[in-house]
C-alpha cells in the first residue's frame, strides 16, 4: 500500500521539481542579463543618435529629453516617442534641430503588418520629416507635410501623430526649463 | 549510420511537418509575409528543436508516463525564454534579426509534436537527425510559401535587403491580398492540394 501511494504521488513530485528548477533557471538567467539588456539597449539609443547628429561629442539626459552637444556647443535635442500602430506599439526616436525644427526620426521597434505597415522602418519614410517645422507634421490628407505610405495609412499616421504630438510636449517642457 | 540519415531524411519530404504532418500552421501563416522572416523563423525553430529533443531525449526515461506533455512544455517554455534573454543580452546582432521570433517559437506545435512523438521514444543521435530533418523541411516549406506570398503581394523579392527580382506589372500594382492574412490561407491551400495531386505527399 504505501509504495503503491508513493508511486501515485510520483508524478506530482516529479513536475513539482520540473517546475521549480524551470523557474530558477529562468530568475537566474533574467538576473545576468538585466544590467547587459540595458547596457544594449543605451548602447543602441547611443548609436542612432551619434547617426542622428553625426557631430555628437557627448549628451545629457534629463526630464526623458537628451541634449546633444558638440564639443560643449548644444547642437539638438532627442526624445523618444510612443506611436498605436494597427499591430501594438512603435517606439520612435526623435530628433530636433531647435524647438521648431525636426532633424530626423528613426523608427526603434514595431510591430506592424510585414510587407505593408512595417515599411514605416524604410529610410525613404524617415527621410521625409527631415527639416520640416512641428507644426507641419501630419499627413498630407489632414493639411501637413508628409507623404503616408500607400496602404499603410494606419502606420504611418500613428508615427505622424506620435513624433507631433511628443515633439510639442517637449518643446513646451524646454522652453519651461529656461 | 543509415538510421541517422533516414530519420533525418524523413523530415523533409516524407513527413514535412508543415505539408504533410500539418504542424506548426499558425506561426507559419503568420511569418511567411517575406522571405526574410521566413528564414528567421526557420532558424530560430531549428535551434529550439534541437535543443528541446535534445533534452527530452535525455531525460526520457525518467519522466512519468501521465505529466510528460506538461513537463514538455515546461521545459520548452524554459529553454526558449532563456535562449531569448541570452541572446538579448550577449548576441544582440543575433537578437535582433531572431528576438521576434523566438518568443513565437513557444506556442510552435512542431516543437511539441517533435517532442511527444519522436524525442519521447528514441535515443539521443536519431532524436538530433529528426530535429535537422524537420527544420529543414520546415525552412524548405515556409521558403516556398513566402516566396509566393512575397512575389505576389509586393511585386518583388529580396533577401537581407537585397533584391533578387521584380515582377513586371506586380511591381506597380501588387496583389496586397497576398500579404494579408487571407493570402496565407490561399497560397498555403493551393499548395497542399498541388502537393496531393502531384501525390509528392501519401496520406498515411
Amino acid at each position: 500500500m504505501k509504495v503503491k501511494t508513493l508511486m501515485g504521488v510520483f508524478p506530482i513530485i516529479f513536475i513539482t521539481v520540473v517546475v521549480f528548477a524551470s523557474v530558477g533557471l529562468v530568475t537566474w538567467t533574467d538576473s545576468i542579463t538585466t544590467d547587459k539588456i540595458e547596457e544594449q539597449e543605451e548602447q543602441q539609443i547611443q548609436s542612432m543618435l551619434k547617426e542622428m547628429f553625426p557631430s555628437m561629442s557627448e549628451y545629457t539626459f534629463e526630464d526623458d529629453i537628451y541634449t546633444i552637444y558638440s564639443d560643449g556647443a548644444g547642437v539638438g535635442y532627442a526624445f523618444l516617442a510612443m506611436g498605436k500602430g494597427s499591430a501594438g506599439e512603435i517606439k520612435i526616436l526623435v530628433g530636433l534641430e531647435d524647438e521648431t525644427t525636426i532633424k530626423g526620426i528613426t523608427i526603434i521597434s514595431q510591430s506592424e503588418t510585414p510587407g505593408l505597415g512595417d515599411r514605416i522602418t524604410e529610410d525613404s519614410f524617415a527621410s521625409r520629416f527631415a527639416g520640416l517645422n512641428i507644426e507641419d507634421i501630419a499627413l498630407t490628407k489632414d493639411g501637413g507635410e508628409i507623404d503616408g505610405i500607400t496602404g499603410a495609412t494606419i502606420s504611418s499616421g500613428a508615427v505622424v501623430d506620435a513624433v507631433r504630438a511628443t515633439a510639442m510636449e517637449k518643446v513646451k517642457s524646454l522652453k519651461e526649463r529656461e | 549510420m543509415g538510421k541517422f540519415w533516414k530519420e533525418f531524411a524523413k523530415g523533409i519530404v516524407i513527413s514535412n511537418p508543415l505539408f504533410v504532418l500539418a504542424l506548426g500552421f499558425c506561426p507559419a501563416l503568420a511569418v511567411s509575409t517575406s522571405v526574410d522572416n521566413a528564414i528567421g523563423m526557420s532558424v530560430g525553430v531549428a535551434f529550439v528543436l534541437l535543443g528541446s529533443n535534445l533534452i527530452v531525449s535525455t531525460i526520457r526515461k525518467a519522466v512519468p508516463n501521465i505529466v510528460r506533455i506538461p513537463v514538455f512544455i515546461v521545459i520548452i517554455a524554459t529553454f526558449v525564454t532563456v535562449v531569448n534573454l541570452v541572446f538579448h543580452a550577449f548576441v544582440p546582432s543575433l537578437y535582433e534579426s531572431l528576438g521576434i521570433y523566438l518568443p513565437l517559437i513557444v506556442v510552435n506545435c512542431i516543437i511539441l509534436g517533435r517532442a511527444e512523438a519522436f524525442a519521447s521514444k528514441n535515443p539521443i543521435t536519431s532524436s538530433i537527425a529528426d530535429a535537422l530533418g524537420v527544420s529543414i523541411g520546415f525552412l524548405l516549406a515556409l521558403f516556398i510559401i513566402s516566396f509566393l506570398r512575397e512575389s505576389l503581394g509586393t511585386g518583388s523579392v529580396s533577401i537581407f535587403g537585397f533584391r533578387l527580382f521584380t515582377l513586371p506589372v506586380l511591381g506597380d500594382n501588387p496583389m496586397t491580398l497576398f500579404i494579408l492574412p487571407p493570402g496565407a490561407f490561399l497560397v498555403m491551400a493551393l499548395l497542399l492540394a498541388l502537393f496531393r495531386r502531384m501525390g509528392v505527399m501519401k496520406n498515411e
